[in-house]
């Protein structure tokens, strides 16, 4: 029989892993170094550390919150990507943009917070029947806000000529102006959203037996989810205010942990955390080398990747988790 | 244990429940009856905390239901619902296990007690064996019988069940009914076998159109005549069961 917790040889593993692999990327790049130059190295300390720990952070952070996603809407299918929430975040960062709120620490992000929540709550009452929240709605209601959200993003940048490129480059998704500011910004933020996810642990494994059953089994179920969506979108929005719009890592990431660990989210979320981080380290490492010294956008790697799996997915319509 | 002062449920323009009052007698297992669509699940419901009344209130050992936070209800109420999420991948183990819930904290894992107690209810249910089944291979009626364990590993002075035989064979109906019985619990059962409730039963609460029209001995309760105004089907009693006249 299965234990129900994480496996601390697992926990301890990974996290090895993922630090040999954020040391190797910050060897690789445009500019080659030798290992013993480079903590004399300006472009290590300025580009590549803040760089590396951002796509750690972040792709932890949408890893979390699509596991949770898929179990407080109890849909495989669901991330904050394919709901529309990512986009949101983008609409109300270019407009923090627009309406000249960079100068604020927080500006940017705020808004891109308070445009994610405005999404989670239009997708929550539109795709909700009763107690009920059916696959079809659901994903027809996210592509329908995304598709409204990059057109109004598109309108705003036709208006904006000047602001263009600051604009596009929260609809593509890239670490390559990642700074010590938003490491500093994400940081806490990360920890304490992925901290909320990983103590809701069981209670996320009882919302996917359904509402009522999770509350007939002891789950306070509105308060429960209203803390988890407010903490994930959080998350989401932070990450989407400094990086972009990364699409399918939430997907993606929770989907092969739990190929392997199983459904039970108190594995699924710590592996998901660790497993995720390292997903879109390789991503961006792979986008800044591959072509180098030109850059590919992350989110390009991360959506040839996801999107066939989603297609494979709603194809196979597994309705498993 | 409970006590129904005049609830009144209704969605939108209809009415489901009128002006219900009744008390649920302790160690009994009673009978909710009545044709589909009276307002048993409603009823049900309403007493699992699930469902507020749009008025009259449902006391739980003396204490409005809504007053309970949801772990202290789960520690006295267990629900088996009619219909089962099953989209998921969990086996019958961890869905048992699941019903350990109300009894732990926040990041504390379940002890060696609690797996002993799933281990016994699954034993006692017969689903020991399907302990590594995941719900899409089971069948409806081995489902049925893991969501009663789940409900026993509770561990609830009282047991809230909806239909919970009705997608059993004739022999785990009967193993379940006398499961029920041997576990001293206070049950409140849906079922539509008028037999099996003649049989292992102790009390009524017989439904129709909304109204409660019955709520006493189950014996005194399934007499022909009202048999025929609440289901409008003749029957006759031969030998202590109800024979229907097809």
């Amino acid at each position: 029989m299965n234990k129900t917790h994480a496996n601390p040889w697992v926990i301890i593993g990974l996290t090895v892993l993922l630090l040999a692999a954020m040391a190797g990327s910050c060897l690789l790049g445009a500019v080659d170094f030798e290992a013993s130059e480079v903590l004399q190295s300006p472009i290590f300390w300025q580009l590549r550390l803040p760089r590396v720990l951002m796509s750690v952070l972040v792709g932890a952070v949408l890893s979390v919150c699509g596991a949770a996603y898929q179990s407080v809407f109890r849909n495989p299918l669901t991330d904050p990507y394919v709901l529309g929430v990512s986009s949101g975040a983008s609409l109300g960062a270019a407009v923090a943009i627009l309406l000249g709120l960079e100068a604020w620490l927080w500006g940017v992000g705020g808004m891109a917070l308070a445009a994610a929540l405005l999404t989670v709550w239009l997708i929550y009452r539109i795709a909700s029947i009763g107690n009920r929240m059916h696959t079809t709605t659901l994903l027809l209601t996210g592509v329908c806000l995304t598709l409204l959200i990059s057109a109004v993003i598109s309108f705003l940048m036709v208006l904006n000529h000047e602001k263009m490129d600051s604009i596009i480059f929260w609809t593509m998704g890239s670490f390559g102006s990642s700074s010590w500011t938003d490491v500093v910004l994400m940081a806490p933020v990360a920890v304490a959203g992925i901290g909320v996810v990983l103590w809701h642990g069981r209670d996320l494994n009882l919302l996917l037996a359904g509402s009522e059953a999770a509350r007939s089994m002891g789950v306070e179920v509105e308060r429960v989810k209203r803390v988890l969506l407010v903490a994930t979108t959080l998350m989401v929005a932070f990450a989407v205010s400094s990086t972009g719009v990364i699409g399918f890592v939430g997907l993606i990431v929770p989907h092969a942990v739990r190929l392997v660990a199983g459904p039970d989210n108190r594995r699924v979320v710590p592996y998901a955390m660790l497993c995720g981080a390292l997903f879109v380290l390789v991503c961006d490492t792979l986008a800044r080398t591959l072509l180098r010294p030109s850059e590919l956008p992350v989110g390009s790697i991360t959506s040839i990747i996801g999107a066939p799996l989603f297609i494979y997915l709603l194809y196979k319509n597994k309705r498993g988790y | 244990m409970i006590r129904l002062e005049h609830i009144t449920v209704g969605f939108g323009q209809r009415t489901i429940l009128h002006d219900l009052d009744a008390r649920i007698e302790e160690g009994c297992i009673t009978a909710v009856m009545g044709p589909n669509g009276c307002g048993k699940t409603t009823l049900l419901r309403c007493m699992g905390g699930l469902l507020k009344p749009q008025s009259g209130q449902v006391l739980v050992d003396g204490r409005a239901v809504q007053d309970y936070t949801a772990r202290e209800l789960a520690q006295r109420v267990a629900f088996v619902r009619q219909h089962q999420q099953t989209d998921f991948d969990f086996s019958a183990f961890e869905i048992v296990l699941m019903g350990r819930n109300p009894y732990q904290h926040h990041l504390q894992n379940e002890s060696q007690a609690d797996w002993d107690i799933v281990e016994r209810c699954m034993r006692q249910t017969g689903t020991w064996h399907l302990r590594l089944a995941r719900p899409r291979e089971m069948s409806g009626g081995e489902l049925q019988r893991v969501m009663i364990a789940r409900a026993l590993a509770q561990q609830t002075p009282l047991l809230l069940m909806d239909e919970p035989v009705s997608n059993l064979d004739i022999a785990h109906q009967i193993e379940v009914m006398r499961l029920l019985r041997s576990a001293a619990h206070t049950v409140v059962i849906v079922i539509h076998d008028l037999n099996l409730a003649l049989h292992f039963c102790d009390r009524l609460l017989l439904l129709h159109e909304g109204r409660l029209i019955f709520d006493g001995a189950v014996a005194e309760g399934l007499v022909p005549d009202r048999i025929r105004t609440v289901y409008g089907v003749d029957a006759h009693m031969a030998e202590g069961r109800v024979a229907i006249d097809y």
